[in-house]
């Protein structure tokens, strides 16, 4: 075993560690090797986690964090290396042996069955009954138990979870691991779809559970969190171990160094101007969404990035998809370039020349079982014919090929399939697949959520370089920083009302959080 | 990709590093059963390897694979199409009533029982697309609807069908290849390429893999998914026509059961019934294995009942072993 390096540990701040440095460690995995088809995703990689600890894993996108995981939680088994419980070596075959180690895991791609209830999909597999009739009362009850035990309020147990936002579905899938009583906690990326204040609640709930000794693996790209309430850090890059950390003491910067192997400059690219935005190229009109969007008028301008961010079902995101027609009960009017349009579905949307990115990556994002080449290209095959019916495979490629290296999509080839891709890999695989359909408004709805530091920057110049070019774009996000750092127009939503907006420079991220949470002036 | 090149060493593995790797390993597989199963029947059968039987074989193989083509479409937009088996009597009672009755010549004739077949398929696509029917539910119907249609038009008797192109099409071959195996073999090799190649077929696994994805991107859902059940119901006719020509004879019952066959000729493929995932390379490995086993019970005196019941046990194995090696992985 290679020993970990504190290289940034403050000594003075050691000494207040509540918890023993030299107690066995209650995790140790050794030497894993994971090989995929054409590429090696963990190459001897060790990980030390104590009892009682947030012991955070970072990575860029396809580093290997959830490969690791998976191997610890059964999913996958090791082509080398051990893994020792207490001490004691394991061998994981199945997730079921997993949990019956106390390793309970939420996985970066929800498991949630979207048509079961909350609490169905809770009990799912252990439901409580005569072996025939599942006891729904119970089932009910500790549902409902769990959750006051969680300090979850407003969720309701027998409602479907494909109904819930996806941060309310995060919430449950972490219910449901914590109901099976881990000993360790794996969270790939809970955090990915939760604004600050569902974040807060998160870790007030970890807090607890390291409290009463539980070791939890966590799993971020947010730097700020993981300095906050992490104890100690593995960083992996390219699936090598680079070192484990102790989190007193050490800056985001470092840790972003770390992470990525360089220093990153900017991280945010401003216009160095307002960006002209004389031509309305989006004009909206007393929008209003059934139970959801309450009277947004609103103009779009030709280059024009508007960031549009709010709490949690605040309207934001059914504004959005209200746009791109995959949104019941709009009413109000919609004009494209001085003309009133009626946008009733996703082709619709498309052929006046808006696109849309939705959250939910894996529901409305991706066809699993197609390459990623293909995934890309959906949108866009139109553009690449021959003979009226033929795709152009030269073309295609050629095209898919640009798109991969722009966004830096980390895969063995454009050829497999993209559920084998790493999250954000998946992640910036949509991003493609919109950015190569050449449309005047791109409408993009959490688009860096599971993107790594470096990539993000990446991604934000990209759109400023197309904003540059004329495209409008319009950022729907719950990340305040994300939202100052790339708008030239800020819209706050509150209770279903755009109640604000911002010029670019005219606010800070103090002033915009009390914006959001319903602050009038 | 970074990956890669870092990686110090790398070991040969045992899995094709191709992209594709499983698929390809699979259709092998697939082919490995078809050659086994071609040599254990000739081995332990005197008459399997005559060249009649063989040809017989291939004729059979005809039928059900031109059902399997437009089964394995409809299959993978997510659908199913039990109405094939009804559309063979209806299309073909057409045909052999233009010709017997109304002297209508062959190729007009053909045409009419082949549009009636995509009229079929049309009804289908509506049915589950527009009217939101289930497919299972929809294309019950109309086999039960499409059957009573064709018996009407039949007068429940059986009408001759002895014009000279389709005793040509029965008997006739193209160097060792009978003219039905001849035809099958073009509409796999243009399906192939269709599924492939085109926009449609990229479509076609885009809607059966993830709808809701292929929405918002801008697929257009509906006419994909109602096109697939065109297509079935006009290669349904195509069998239809066929079949007419190898028994000579259009009566009640005629294809009843087929779709049956077909069904099971995709799953023998390894496509998976929700969709998205399936070649029709694959069905047509289906199809010889299904034939194969039929031909070698019938070879073998086993009594049709037996047959069916085997033939079932069959596609519940295959199944069964898809799942096996889905876990495995
Ligand atoms: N089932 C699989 N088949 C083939 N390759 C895979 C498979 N699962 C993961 N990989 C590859 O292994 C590498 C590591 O992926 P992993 O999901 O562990 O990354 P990650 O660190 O979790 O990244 P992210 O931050 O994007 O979630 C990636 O290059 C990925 O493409
Ligand atoms: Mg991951």
């Amino acid at each position: 075993m290679r020993p970990s390096e504190p290289v940034f540990m403050n000594p003075d701040l050691t000494a207040m560690r509540i918890h023993d440095d030299y107690a066995p460690p209650i995790l140790e995995m050794r030497g894993i090797v994971k090989r995929f088809p054409g590429l090696v995703a963990l190459d001897g990689v060790d990980l030390s986690v104590r009892r009682g600890e947030i012991h955070a894993l970072i990575g860029q996108n396809g580093a290997g964090k959830s490969t690791l995981m998976k191997i610890l939680s059964g999913v996958y088994t090791p082509d080398e290396g051990d893994i020792r419980v207490e001490g004691l070596p394991v061998s994981i075959h199945y997730p079921r042996e997993a949990l019956r180690l106390g390793i309970g895991t939420v996985y970066q791609d929800l498991s949630l069955v979207p048509q079961l209830s909350v609490a169905d999909n809770i009990y799912l597999g252990r439901e409580p009954g005569n072996g025939f009739v599942i006891d729904q009362t119970a089932i009910r009850r500790s549902t409902q138990a769990l959750f006051r035990r969680l300090e979850v309020r407003d969720i309701d147990g027998d409602e479907r979870v494909g109904r819930l936002p996806l941060a309310q579905q995060q919430l449950v899938e972490i219910a449901k691991v914590l109901s099976h009583e881990p000993r360790i906690l794996i969270l790939d990326e809970p955090t990915a779809p939760l604004a600050d204040e569902e974040t807060a609640h998160l870790f007030r709930i970890l807090r607890g559970l390291r409290e009463q000794g539980i070791a939890i693996i966590f799993i971020s790209h947010r730097f700020k969190e993981i300095l906050q309430q992490c104890d100690r850090a593995t960083i992996l890059r390219n699936g090598r171990l680079v070192t484990t950390i102790d989190m007193q003491g050490v800056s985001e910067d470092e840790l972003v160094e770390l992470t990525i192997g360089e220093r990153l400059e900017t991280f945010f690219h401003h216009a160095e101007q307002m960006r002209a935005n004389a031509d309305v190229v989006l004009e909206v009109s007393h929008l209003s969404v059934r139970r959801a969007v309450r009277d947004v008028s609103f103009t779009v301008g030709r280059g024009e990035i508007v960031g549009i961010t709010g709490l949690l079902g605040a309207g934001q995101n059914e504004l959005a998809r209200a746009l791109f027609g995959i949104q019941d009960g709009v009413r109000g009017t919609i004009k494209r370039r001085g003309l009133v349009v009626r946008i009733r579905s996703p082709r619709q949307a498309v052929r006046l020349g808006i696109g849309l990115l939705t959250e939910h990556r894996k529901l409305e994002g991706l066809v699993p079982d197609m390459s990623v080449k293909e995934n890309i290209s959906l949108p866009s095959l139109a553009a690449f014919r021959r003979l009226t019916m033929f795709i152009h495979n030269g073309r295609e490629r050629w095209a898919v090929r640009e798109s991969m290296q722009q966004l830096n999509v980390k895969a063995a080839s454009s050829k497999v399939k993209v559920s084998t891709l790493s999250g954000g890999n998946q992640q910036k695989v949509i991003l493609g697949k919109w950015l190569l359909r050449d449309l005047d408004v791109l409408i993009f709805i959490s688009p860096t959520q599971g993107i790594d530091v470096g990539a993000k920057a990446e991604i934000y110049a990209h759109l400023s370089e197309l904003a540059n070019q004329g495209k409008s774009i319009i950022v729907v996000s719950e990340d305040l920083l994300e939202i100052l750092g790339i708008s030239d127009r800020i819209f706050v939503m509150y209770n279903r009302r755009l109640t604000r907006i911002f010029q670019r420079g005219e606010v800070d991220e103090e002033t915009l959080l009390s914006a959001v949470q319903g602050a009038t002036l | 990709m970074a990956n890669m090149a870092e990686a110090p060493e790398r070991r040969p593995s045992l899995i094709p590093a191709r992209a594709d790797g499983w698929t390809a390993l699979s259709t092998l597989s697939t082919v490995v059963v078809v050659i086994a199963l071609f040599l254990f029947f000739g081995l332990t059968s005197e008459r399997f390897f005559l060249p009649q039987n063989l040809l017989n074989i291939l004729k059979q193989m005809s039928i059900v694979g031109i059902l399997g083509i437009g089964m394995t479409v409809v299959i993978l937009v997510g659908g199913i199409d039990l109405s094939v088996g009804s559309v063979v009597l209806l299309s073909s009672a057409v045909t052999a009533l233009l010709l017997d009755s109304y002297d209508v010549a062959p190729v007009p004739a053909i045409g009419a029982g082949l549009v009636i077949g995509a009229l079929v398929g049309l009804v289908n696509g509506v049915l589950v697309e527009v009217a939101g029917i289930s497919p299972v539910i929809a294309t019950l119907g109309t086999l039960i609807a499409v059957r009573g249609l064709g018996q009407i038009l039949i007068e429940n008797t059986y009408i001759w069908v002895t014009d000279p192109l389709f005793v040509d099409i029965a008997s006739d071959t193209i160097a060792f290849l009978p003219i039905m195996a001849v035809i099958m073999l073009v509409l796999y090799v243009v399906f192939a390429i269709v599924l492939k190649q085109t926009v449609f077929g990229r479509y076609v696994y885009a809607i059966g893999g993830n709808p809701i994805a292929a929405r918002l991107s801008g697929v257009p859902l509906l006419r994909v998914k109602i096109l697939a059940y065109v297509l079935s119901g006009l290669l349904a006719a195509v069998a239809g026509m066929l079949t007419a020509a190898t028994v000579g004879v259009v009566g009640p019952n005629a294809g009843a059961g087929m779709e049956f066959n077909a069904i099971a000729a995709v799953v023998l493929g390894g496509a998976r019934l929700s969709g998205g995932v399936g070649r029709v390379e694959k069905t047509l490995l289906g199809t010889a294995i299904f034939t194969m086993v039929l031909n070698y019970l019938t070879l073998s005196g086993v009594t049709a009942i037996w047959q069916q019941t085997v033939t079932g046990f069959l596609v519940l194995g295959a199944v069964l072993l898809e799942r096996f090696v889905q876990r495995g992985k």
